[in-house]
């Protein structure tokens, strides 16, 4: 009984040993075996780890790619407008050696405002460098851009024990007061255009009217020139009939002719005839002799 | 995250046992969100409860009993023990198998090591060696760009072009995962990176876009050109993170000028209606042009067959009269004249004068107004 009650608390002991002195490192991290706050051993595979118990602890830094996102600065490009720029990075632990040298106790909180304050002096930089107009960064340059931000602040964080693995920026928005002004210019380009726009309808109209008018007259006047034509055509047709049928007998053409002038023109009762007797119709008139005895 | 087990004497029994109920958590917890039967659910929980105690009681509390067995304790016989050790069995197996439904994959890991990625089905991890956790695989997830969501911020859509000009965007990237073990081991915060990496492709594709094509023509080749341009990011990151597609939802400039803009359509409209007044105008004067020009051309034709048509008759007639005038000329002649002079002279007022008498000198000398004459037959012209 007495034998019995020591062992059960020698194997509890002796669990609590084996249980203290293996650690198991998750596929998602990185470890330090720390003895008394010095590294003794770094663990960067994932797997199952050895350690003294009691004196040694183990310390986990995350292995993945953590993001930072900058708070928004204003940056003066060399063209003197102002543009408010944030930016975000990912980065990982690379070297957790370094890392727990440089932050110390204060993990990744740490970490974070040490790189924020390396982020926005290189993004400041780069974006306010000689050559780097708004217009540079508002164009296809900016991915070369972000490229030189990543590289310079790789180099910086790297002293940190991290690696930058890309700096990307979000915002590049013009601040409160140029806001406005933007808005301005983009309301006068707009109503500059429907300016344009109306003009333009304007133009198109008239163009279609004059045309239209124009094909009026012409094709007015080609008919009345057909129709002068034809006119002719007539005119000559009836001449030549005519001249065909009055020509058979010319003299007695114009006797006929005559008669059915004076017919036509002396019609109505506005004329007035001043006659002789002795005209040839008042032959009988006077006499019943013969017209040719007579005279 | 770094996490600390606390000072020497932390990383004791608790600690060892506090790292096994962290990796058991996730493996028994994810199959548990979706639909499964609560029964299952109490039961496992009941089960980890046990264990619990079991454990430790082979830590010390009730070891007496449990490991000196042999010995006889005072307090369980031996069926009590084998149907603890059964129990204890039984949950051990209950625990090591899960099940993986078909949108979701598992991914397994040997004392933290990556090991294997499960399908779907009944998967065995045996514990506490092998731990697993179930991502879901082919599930879409959206992220929504541009509202100014949960962490985004108001004017997060305002978006800056190369023109200078802003443009208010608000899209929606849908994802999955592709490969489950980088999903879950390259990257710490999933969903923050997919919208900070797409706001900033998005904002970087606008940045050397102008503003016109990107409200109506460019909108598609927008959305193929940012999700390339994420995808391609994301890839960098190795992130086992799959683009599925882009919704451009919105791309119209911001509400401060979007009146101006619909003034542009309205001044649109406007052209369009005059254009279409003057085709108006154009079509009916032209047509009206084409009516009176077959006006003229027919009346020509008319005119044409009229005069033809009188020459004809008339000239038939004269020829007609000349026939009958050829038979007897000294008689046709007289009567056509005596006819004619009687139409003429019935018609018109006559004054007949006899010059032989008035020739001698004497008589009546012929005074005729004729002025007055015509005065009183017309009206006008009377001075001329």
């Amino acid at each position: 009984m007495k034998k019995s009650a020591f062992i059960v608390p020698i194997i509890v002991l002796l669990g609590a040993v084996v249980m203290s002195s293996v650690f198991i490192v998750d596929e998602r991290q990185k470890a330090l075996v720390l003895q008394f706050g010095q590294i003794k051993q770094v663990k960067e595979t994932p797997g199952l780890g050895f350690k003294l118990p009691l004196i040694q602890e183990v310390v986990r830094y995350d292995d993945r790619i953590l993001s930072i996102d900058t708070d928004p600065i204003e940056v003066t490009p060399s063209d003197d407008r102002r543009l408010i720029v944030d930016a975000f990075a990912r980065y990982r632990i690379a070297d957790v050696v370094r890392f727990r040298q440089a932050v110390g106790l204060g993990g990744e909180a740490a970490a974070e405002s040490r790189l924020q304050s390396i982020l926005n002096p290189q993004i400041r930089a780069v974006l306010g460098s000689e050559g780097v107009t708004s217009n540079t960064i508002l164009s296809a340059d900016r991915s070369e851009l972000m490229a030189r931000i990543t590289s310079q602040a790789r180099t910086r964080a790297a002293a940190l024990g991290l690696e930058v693995i890309d700096v990307r920026l979000k915002q590049t928005a013009l601040p409160d007061q140029n806001l406005e002004a933007t808005f301005a210019r983009m309301r006068a380009d707009r109503e500059r255009e429907a300016a344009d726009e109306i003009a333009r309808g304007q133009e198109a109209a008239q163009r279609v009217r004059a045309s239209a008018d124009r094909t009026v007259v012409e094709l007015v006047s080609e008919a009345t020139r057909d129709a002068e034509v034809t006119r002719g055509e007539a005119d000559a047709l009836r001449n030549g009939i005519f001249a065909e049928a009055f020509g058979a007998d010319q003299e007695f053409f114009e006797f006929y002719r005559s008669l059915t002038a004076y017919e036509r023109a002396l019609q109505g009762s506005n004329s007035t005839m001043v006659l002789s007797p002795d005209s040839d119709f008042f032959d009988y008139l006077k006499s019943d002799q013969p017209r040719a005895t007579n005279r | 995250m770094a996490s600390n087990n606390g000072g020497p004497w932390g990383s004791g029994p608790r600690g060892g046992g506090g790292d096994n109920d962290d990796d058991r958590k996730p493996a028994n917890r994810r199959p548990g969100d979706g639909p499964q039967i609560p029964e299952i659910d109490e039961l496992m929980k009941k089960g980890q409860e046990q264990l619990r105690v079991l454990m430790g009681g082979r830590g010390g509390n009730r070891g007496p009993g449990g490991t000196g067995g042999g010995s006889g304790g005072p307090t369980f016989g031996r069926g009590t023990v084998g149907i603890a050790a059964l129990a204890v069995l039984g949950l051990w197996v209950f625990s090591s198998f899960y099940t993986v439904r078909p949108e979701e994959q598992s991914v397994e890991l040997f004392l933290g090591k990556y090991s294997a990625t499960g399908g779907p089905g009944l998967n065995f991890a045996p514990w506490p060696l092998v731990t697993a956790e179930v991502v879901p695989v082919t599930r879409e997830q959206t992220e929504q760009i541009g509202l100014g969501g949960p962490g985004g911020r108001v004017d997060e859509g305002l978006m800056l072009t190369t023109d200078e000009n802003i443009v208010d965007i608000d899209f929606e990237v849908v994802w999955n995962i592709s490969d489950p073990a980088k999903y879950l081991f390259n990257l710490r915060d999933a969903r923050q990176t997919i919208r900070a990496v797409s706001e900033s492709a998005m904002r970087e594709v606008i940045a050397r876009s102008e503003l016109s094509p990107i409200l109506n023509r460019d909108r598609d080749a927008i959305a193929t050109t940012v999700l390339e341009l994420i995808q391609t990011t994301l890839n960098s990151y190795d992130s086992g993170m799959n683009i599925v597609r882009l919704n451009l939802d919105k791309a119209d400039p911001p509400r401060e000028v979007i009146d101006s803009f619909r003034e542009v359509q309205a001044a649109e409209q406007t052209r369009d209606t005059l254009q279409r007044q003057a085709d108006a105008y154009a079509n009916q004067v032209v047509a009206g042009a084409r009516g009176e020009s077959a006006r003229l051309l027919e009346e020509a034709e008319a005119y044409r067959a009229q005069v033809v048509n009188e020459a004809s008759g008339e000239a038939s007639r004269f020829t007609a009269v000349l026939q009958e005038y050829i038979k007897a000329p000294e008689v046709t002649r007289k009567r056509l004249y005596l006819e004619t002079m009687e139409t003429v002279l019935g018609g018109v007022d006559k004054i007949i004068l006899d010059n032989q008498n008035g020739a001698g000198g004497q008589g009546v000398v012929p005074y005729l107004p004729l002025n007055e004459l015509r005065r009183n037959t017309t009206t006008t012209g009377a001075g001329n």
